[in-house]
Parts: structure tokens; sequence; C-alpha cells
């Protein structure tokens, strides 16, 4: 079994510095941690590892220092990383970073099973995972809490699902996301440490990916942000007096400021 | 009462006449003083009636030092405020606080580099400009770690507490620089370390209202160990020791200066797991030879592993903690402190041919080099006692008269292996369910005996005493950081014998001559009421 997890470097602190410019994250690796959900999907690719036999690849889209993450990702039981990092891929979007990781996967090459977390802490998009799979032209299942069945040809999950869960089998090769109900991920041994500072993690710029690079970074964004900021906290607290239809008329007035 | 802030006890304040002894007291009146001022009123007002005062922090700790046995009960919990900031020549910080700054407040406060600006407000200049400074000079820490983090930084001074990288860094005792006091009468007594030192065993102080207090000090030799039991006493020692350790009986804190540190560049922690104890008590003895800048060693012994495996599987509570792998019989904790990541890693990788060398495996480890996977040891860590501290509630539910005994004993490193041994044949030969953890490094565990019944609480009483005789006669310490409060007072006799106990009162006498501070603690009333006299 050939397994796929992507990791995303994210800050550790809720104090995060913007670019004035992009109000984009500004990523300088010095306090930065692998997205909590991203744990999850490397965890559940070990414990598959280690039940069926094959591979886990760790694929990040970064600065040079999110290597660091990747070796993290060794310690706990990954066998290889892989990095795109070049300023072509800087002030991606969904779109540009699913594409840019696509072209990782390619430079992993074949493989049964890719694992996202199911969003990242810093954008909250949880939309990698699916447009990855679309990229691929792969099926995916988004928010998995459970796999119960997994072989070289096909899993079986529980997916969450507002009010309920389902279940669901898809053919391999496939992407699926995952919740933190999924398991518990390890802490690495001092032997999974010694392994991870020697083990292989290439870093490719985006000419060796051969990247579009129109598809690539703030070019292939159609997403701008335009402002970023932390919403002022009033705490304020206001008292509705009234029948029902006056308080909800009262709610209203609010909700429409 | 003519002084509105001594209320009169009610049941509104029935949490302050525990704290997490278990034990529950009773008193006659509380107060919560804000500040100096209205400290010394309430103190002024109690000397009037020779009522006995019991000082209170954040009620954390294990020897009821804290829970009032009648009279009054002095809460510090509002009187919270970091008061300055200082750097010395050398490019040190100092921070002076309050009583009631509560330990996690603190760390927060360091770690941001920001102070609350209400405090900040009544700051004197040299202090806003050490401010300035602080905030951009590397991180500094305050050291001493009791795994109770709500505790105050007034209750960890009154008992000299440490907590796991006491190990490394030593308890709190080094790092308070200057204390301010006050007496049962309301006088006052400002000292800085170096100030004041003994002649030999006289000691002899100026109040700050010009009144000279003499006394001898006792003549007992304190052990070579970890020790928080009674009074810190040597030739012309610094007076300020002997208030620290103190549990609230000679004088009333009302300030203190902590000297920080500057925050290690790595700090990791190793969790190794041994099928056998032998193999964990080996590297012990390995790590304390050869590796350096460990700040903390500490153990886990099967029973203490199969709680948490147990409470992992029944309590959504703690669903969390990383799974024990099946087999392990016990665990060592250590924690690396590093100048930088190459350091890190050479301590790391010999701490890893350690292990190989005593039996065990680096594959049966846990490495927490991230803030997550530390929290997540931190939480492994302090869920044993909470586990056993929940055991032990819900079979008083059944068995009201039964309480947890966890012992507080250090002994010299040469007998590690002997007073494992000891503990593990008694406990066997009395049938007592136990668990025991703590700080191995300093040979200072916590055998926590887990009474069943009102016999096994009587027989783990008479283990305990026993032990505390056993100890004493190795050169140990009967308490190595919670202190001796009330529930260990015969132990320290034990320790030190009823002529050294007749000294320690006759000195209280000096300090507190009605016998009103911290009643009940270190020694019984009875020795006061004698007169301090020798038997």
């Amino acid at each position: 079994m050939k397994i796929i997890v992507c990791i995303k470097q994210v800050p550790s602190t809720n104090e995060v510095r913007l670019d004035p410019e992009t109000h984009t994250i500004i990523r300088d690796g010095g306090q930065s941690v692998i997205n909590p959900f991203d744990t999850y999907g490397l965890e559940e690719a070990v414990i598959i590892k280690e039940q069926l036999g094959g591979t886990v690849t760790v694929l990040s889209m970064g600065i040079p220092a999110t290597e660091r993450l990747l070796r993290d990702a060794l310690s706990r039981g990954a066998d290889r990383g892989i990095l795109l990092t070049d300023r072509a891929f800087a002030g991606a979007d969904t779109l540009a970073t699913s594409y840019t990781l696509s072209l990782g996967v390619a430079q992993a090459g074949a493989f049964d099973l890719i694992i996202c977390g199911k969003m990242a802490v810093d954008g909250d998009t949880a939309q990698i995972g699916p447009e990855l799979a679309e990229t691929l032209g792969i099926p995916h299942i988004a928010d998995v809490k459970k796999i119960i069945a997994i072989d070289e040809r096909q899993l079986t999950c529980v997916k969450v699902m507002d009010g309920g869960e389902q279940e669901l089998t898809v053919s391999l090769p496939a992407l699926i996301t995952v919740s933190k109900d999924i398991n518990m991920p390890r802490l690495p041994s001092i032997a999974g440490v010694r392994f991870s500072l020697d083990a292989p993690c290439q870093a490719y710029s985006a000419v060796e990916v051969k990247a579009d690079t129109g598809r690539t970074g703030l070019n292939g964004s159609p997403t701008q942000v335009v402002r970023t900021f932390t919403p002022e906290r009033r705490g304020e607290a206001v008292a509705l007096q009234g029948s029902c239809p006056e308080q909800a008329a009262q709610i209203l007035a609010v909700i429409n400021g | 009462m003519a002084n509105q802030l001594i209320k009169p006890f009610n049941e509104d304040f029935a949490d302050y006449l525990r704290d997490e002894s278990r034990i529950t007291g009773q008193a006659d009146s509380i107060s919560f003083p804000k500040n100096k001022q209205e400290l010394i009123g309430i103190l002024q007002e109690l000397a009037g009636t020779n009522t006995p005062i019991t000082v209170q922090g954040g009620r954390t700790g294990l020897a009821a030092a804290a829970v009032p046995f009648g009279g009054h009960a002095l809460n510090f919990m509002r009187m919270d405020a970091v008061t300055g900031l200082r750097k010395d020549q050398s490019g040190r910080y100092y921070v002076r606080v309050q009583p009631g700054v509560v330990l996690s407040k603190l760390r927060k406060m360091l770690e941001s580099r920001k102070f609350e600006a209400a405090h900040l407000q009544s700051w004197d200049q040299s202090s806003l400009a050490a401010l300035t400074e602080f905030a951009r000079a590397p991180e500094q820490f305050f050291s001493p770690d009791p795994t109770e983090a709500s505790a105050t930084i007034g209750g960890m001074i009154a008992c000299n507490a440490s907590g796991a990288r006491s190990y490394l860094y030593g308890p709190v005792r080094p790092y308070i620089t200057q204390l301010k006091l006050a007496l049962a009468d309301g006088d006052t007594l400002t000292m800085c370390r170096g100030q004041y030192h003994a002649k030999g065993r006289k000691l002899t102080l100026t109040t700050d209202s010009g009144r000279v207090i003499c006394c001898d000090l006792p003549s007992y030799e304190m052990p070579k160990t970890k020790n928080a039991s009674g009074y810190y006493i040597e030739d012309n020692m610094d007076a300020i020791d002997l208030f620290i350790g103190s549990d609230g009986t000679l004088a009333i804190i009302y300030e203190a200066e902590l000297a920080l540190l500057p925050l290690p560049a790595r700090i990791w922690g190793v969790s190794c797991f041994f099928t056998q104890e032998s193999q964990a008590i080996a590297l012990v003895e390995l790590v304390r030879e050869q590796l350096d800048r460990i700040a903390a060693i500490e153990f886990f012994d099967r029973d203490a592993l199969a709680i948490l495996r147990r409470q992992k599987e029944e309590s959504t509570a703690f669903a969390a903690l990383p799974a024990v792998m099946p087999g392990m019989e016990a665990a060592i904790y250590l924690e690396i402190h590093a100048e930088d990541e190459k350091i890190a890693y050479e301590r790391l990788f010999a701490l890893g041919k350690l292990i190989g060398a005593v039996g065990g495996r680096e594959d049966d480890t846990w490495v927490a080099r991230t803030a997550a996977d530390r929290d997540r040891l931190v939480f492994f860590r302090h869920a044993v006692p909470e586990s056993v501290n929940m055991l032990i509630d819900q079979r008083k539910k059944t068995e009201p008269t039964i309480t947890k005994l966890g012992t507080d004993m250090s002994a010299p490193d040469s007998e590690l292996s002997n007073i494992m041994t000891m503990y593990r044949q008694m406990l066997m030969e009395k049938g007592l369910e136990s668990a025991i953890w703590g700080h191995i490094g300093d040979n200072h565990l916590h055998v926590n005996i887990l009474p069943r019944n009102a016999a096994d609480q009587l027989t783990g009483k008479e283990l305990y005493q026993q032990w505390a005789e056993r100890i004493s006669a190795l050169g140990g310490a009967v308490s190595a950081e919670h202190g001796v409060g009330k529930l260990k007072v015969s132990f320290l006799e034990t320790m030190y014998g009823s002529d050294h106990i007749a000294e320690m009162a006759a000195m209280k006498k000096n300090f507190d001559p009605q016998y009103q501070l911290g009643r009940d603690n270190l020694f019984a009333a009875r020795r006061f009421a004698e007169g301090g006299e020798r038997s």
C-alpha cells in the first residue's frame, strides 16, 4: 500500500503576522507546527502501513523551513518526504495549492491512497483535499472519522455528515480527508527521531516539477484576500424585552445592523 | 468585629476549610486582604484577641498547612499583583510579586512579557525601565514547577515547593532574593538575600519598626537530601532561608522577589518505558552519572501505568492520554534542557544508548520536541495523581474514613535501590494496593497507599510511620517537597527527635509569642504550650 499524506505548516499561535500587501500569513517557519488535522492523517497512514505493509510519503508545499516539519513527520512513522518550495508557489489560494500538490504527487510515483486533514486551522477552508482529488481525477471522501476496512482494491469508511454519518466504500486509488475522531496520533520515539534526521526528504522547485507558473502562487489564484483583520470584541450584552414576535423583530434589527 | 475585612465564617466559605490534602478543618472568621495596609489592619485586630491565623494561597498543598484548625483563615488570593521588575548588573532579571500571584499566571506573563495594566500603574520608574529591556530580552522563566500550577507564589515559598525540574534547578529557596514579612502583631520585617546572617546558631533581626529579635536557632543538622522538613537551619545561615519553607509559622509573606533564569533554547521531554522496574532504576543511576543538563527524572511504576491504562479506557476526560505499550512495567520521564538543537540531539541519542545499556529499547520511548507533544506528556504525568485522587474519592463514598496515604520522603543517592526494595517488600507483606511515582532523580518517590477499607487505612498509616523511621535512619527526609504541614508532624518528630522539636517551638516564640501563626503546622500545639522545653 503506497500512501501519500499532505501536511501543511501552520502558525503555532493565534498571534500571526500578515503580509500588508497580499494580506496572507507570513510563514517564516519560526513558530510553526504541522496542521493538527494533518497529524491525524499521518497517524492513520502509519496504522495502515503497519497493517498492510507499504510506504508513507509526506508531501508539503511551503518555504524551505517546512523541511523541519516533514522530518518531524518522518520521526512519527513516514518513510520519505517531498517538499515543493519555490517563490513561484507563494501566495497560493486553494486552487493553485491543489494544482501544485498534484505535481508533487506525480513526483511521489504510483499511489493507492492520499490522506489529508479535513481542514487547516489557519485557513479553515477544507477545500484542499477535494480540490486535489478533482485535479488528479480520483474519487474522494471528506471528513472520515473511521476506516472500517481497507485492502489493495478498496476502502470502506464512516464519513461524518451534518446530523449523521454515512458508511461509504470507494475504489482505490482515492483521497480521504480525516477528522480528529479517527485516531490518537503517536509521539515519535528516539529510534524514530534518529531515522528522521537521515531519511530521504527531497525538495523540488517549480522548474523541477514542470509547473505551469500561470497556475501556481498568486498568478494561479483566482481568490484574492482583500482584507484580514481580528474581529473587535465588544463584550456587550443586550437584554431583549417584550413578546416573542417583538423580541424576534429586535433580533432581526440587530442582524440587519 | 471592628475590622470589616474580617468576615464571620459561614457556609459560603466552606471551600476555604480544605486543601488538596483532602483534610477539612474549621474556622471562626476569614479575610481576603488586597494590600499591605489591609493585611496589617487585620493582623493588629487579630493580635488583640490572640486569634490563631492560618495563611492560605491556592490551597493546592498536600500537607494541610493551609487548613485552619480554628481561628482565622487569612486568604491571599486577592493580593495578586506583580509589583515590579529588576535587572541586575549581570543581566539577570527579578520579578517582585504579592503572595497571591498564581504560578500559571506568572508563567503566562513572563512568556508573553505582558503584565496587567492595572498593576503596571503602581510600578516605579526603575521597574518600568527594566520592563522595556525585558520585552526585548531572551525569554525568562521561573524554574520551580510543582504539579499544581494553580499554586500561589506565597504558598510555594511557605513550603519551599519544587517540582520535577528541581532535579536540575533546585527548589524555590535559591530563587527568593527578597522577602517582606508581617509578624503576628502587624510589625514587619524586610530582608534581602545576603543582608542578614546568623552567627553560628544565633540570629538577630531588626523589624521595620526597630524592634530587635534575637533567637537561638535549633541545633540539628539537616539531611543532605532534597528536604522540606521543618525549618531550614545551618551555621551562619542567611536569615531569609529561615522563613522559606517555614509553613507559615514564623511570619506572613506579603511580597517576594523571585530570580528568573533564561529559558533554554530547547526543552525536550522523553518518556522511556521498560519491561522491568530494575531497568528503569538502572537507567536513573546511569543518567545521573553520565548526562548533563537533565532537568527532570521522574518515575512511574506498573501500578501507576495500570491506573492510566484504565482511565484511558473508562473516562472520556482521559481518552487523549497516549497509549502505553503492552507489557511495560515501569517508565522514566526525563527532560532535556539544551542551549541549541545540536546539543539537544546529542543528549537525546546519548540517552538512547543508555536505554539500550540497561536492556530497554529506543522504540519504547516518546519524544516530545513540540509544545503540543510536551503538553501531552505533562497531561500524562499529571493524570497519575489526579486519577489516584479520583479513585480515593470514589472509595470514600462507601468507606468514608479512608484517605490517600502518599509519602514525600527522600533518601541519599546510594540508597535508591534499597528503598525501592524496602517499599516493594513491605507493601507486598501487608497486601496493600499502591501506586508509586515521583522524582526518582532525587530518590524522592511518592509511594501512594490506596486503602480499600478502614483496615487498610490503619495498616497503611503504620507502614508510613515505619518508612519515616527507616528513611530517617538512612539520612533522608520525611518531607522533600510538600512540607510538613499538619499531616507529617509525627514524622518530623521521628526525623529530628523531640529535643529538636522543642528547639523549634522555642525559636518560634521569638517571632510569634502568642502562637497565632500556622498553629498545628510543623509541631503539635502541646509542644508550644510546653514552652519549648526539651522532653
